[in-house]
């Protein structure tokens, strides 16, 4: 019998007052009307913490746009799992963060989309910085564990270093630094956003001399765009065999992504119990274990180090999810990898500074769900 | 980073905590957690805020009277940094 999952994400809604251009939401966003219920999710949690999850990311959308997350909050804390907000701050105060803390809050992920003000409100299309500047030093003082998130890129990798002395100033426990990751909205504007190999390789130095340097003080988890790698990301941990996530109607997925892939049925909370669907269903056994690999992974040695990489991924870039993933440089498909490469490379990486006026040709917003 | 002194007093960071009990216990923190076997938990335990380093080394000296006390010494020293590095400890 497969071991339940570590953690369960559920985006709680996919209502959003920023348009991020690289946002890991679907193309195609469920309605605001069939979002689950409160009792729905508390529901779910209890089920989640019964399967033996130990952490609960609360995401969306934003996570705040729901009046009652404080209740959602709560409910998790009680059921044992340790939770996690992972938002834009827009619609935190310090009277409705008090009651999150109150109710059992753990962690708090606050997201920037850049150190300077104007590119991080052109990334983010909307004035949101310096509400999320005027919020970090009270969540500082909340007495939660505080992480702040940078997503990084083409447009703003060339002033890394000012991004990291941001964070840095802003005191947090934990900082991410994660490349965006080629899904949804970020696929959609992969031209805008890949970096070149110069920017990367940077890129790669900066970070292990701020993580030197912190050491002890702020803990730096970086995320390393796959592109760029020999071998693929072990994705999600391999497919079902740690992480589950649920979107705003309740659909339970094995990834941020995984509704690309049309051969497959997603079950739903409301329909199925959470055990059932973890252990059972069609969707989270499809791509769990060995079996379904293919050549080269089947005989590799790696197989059980990377899983043969992100089936969305070879979905989206092969149009075969059972394919091994094309970032793999043993890849049958790895010259479509390759092909972008070269082409992305073929002209310098661009401070967003530069680029600033040309946004209506640049790149397509994430829009509001219906 | 403050180095581990016998002075310091070592606690959880921000955002660590206890779940679960007997063999089941496990420290959660952001992004990870931890299931430690006797000696590591035994040392965890007594980071709260109120043990010394070397009222902690003490006690596992008594604890395990058979084992080196030299090498419990920096055995507990050498977990400590690699808790403080993780964002766990802080002192």
């Amino acid at each position: 019998m497969v071991a339940g999952p570590l953690a369960l994400i559920v985006e709680i809604t996919y209502r959003c007052p920023l348009h991020c251009v690289y946002c890991s939401n679907p193309l195609q966003m469920a309605s605001v009307s069939s979002e689950l219920k409160t009792e729905e999710w508390i529901d779910v949690f209890q089920q989640a913490a019964g399967l033996g999850a130990l952490h609960l990311h609360l995401t969306g959308g934003e996570p705040l746009a729901r009046e009652d997350l404080t209740e959602m909050v709560k409910s998790a804390h009680l059921a044992g799992l340790y939770t996690n907000l992972i938002t834009s701050g827009l619609g935190l105060t310090q009277t409705r963060l008090r009651a999150l803390v109150d109710a059992g809050l753990d962690h708090v992920q606050l997201s920037f989309q850049d150190s300077r003000e104007p590119t991080a409100n052109w990334i983010a299309g909307t004035r949101a910085h310096a509400l999320k500047v005027e919020l970090a030093p009270i969540i500082r003082r909340a007495g939660v564990a505080f992480t702040v998130n940078l997503v990084v890129h083409r447009q703003n990798l060339d002033h890394i270093e000012e991004m990291i002395a941001f964070a840095e100033s802003l005191q947090p426990e934990r900082l991410e630094i994660a490349h965006a990751q080629y899904y949804g909205w970020a696929l959609k504007n992969r031209d805008a956003l890949l970096p070149t190999r110069a920017q990367l390789e940077n890129s790669v130095q900066v970070v292990a001399a701020a993580q030197k340097r912190l050491a002890g003080r702020i803990r730096i988890d970086a995320v390393v765009p796959d592109y760029y790698a020999r071998f693929p990301k072990a994705c999600m941990g391999g497919w079902g065999q740690r992480l589950m996530l649920i979107n705003p109607s309740g659909k339970v997925l094995p990834c941020h992504a995984a509704e690309v892939i049309p051969a497959l049925q997603f079950e739903n909370v409301r329909e199925r119990p959470l055990k059932w669907i973890w252990q059972e269903s069609e969707s989270f056994q499809k791509f769990r274990g060995e079996d379904w690999m293919p050549e080269p992974c089947r005989s590799c040695d790696r197989r059980s180090q990377d899983f043969g990489g992100c089936r969305c991924q070879a979905l989206l870039l092969t149009g075969d999810a059972a394919a091994t993933d094309p970032v793999c440089s043993l890849a049958p498909q790895h010259s479509l990898i390759e092909r972008e490469l070269a082409r992305v490379n073929a002209t310098p990486g661009s401070d967003a500074q530069e680029v600033s006026t040309e946004t209506e040709v640049l790149w397509d917003y994430r829009p509001q769900p219906k | 980073m403050p180095q581990p002194e016998e002075s310091s007093l070592p606690r959880l960071a921000t955002g660590c905590r206890w779940t679960g009990e007997g063999e089941e216990r496990t420290l959660l923190f952001p992004e990870g957690a931890l299931r430690l076997q006797s000696t590591g938990r035994a040392i965890l335990e007594h980071c709260d805020g109120q043990h010394t380093l070397l009222q902690i080394v003490q006690e596992l000296q008594t604890t395990f009277s058979e084992s080196d006390p030299g090498k419990i010494r920096s055995d507990v020293f050498i977990f400590i940094e690699r808790l403080q590095q993780k964002g766990v400890v802080t002192f």
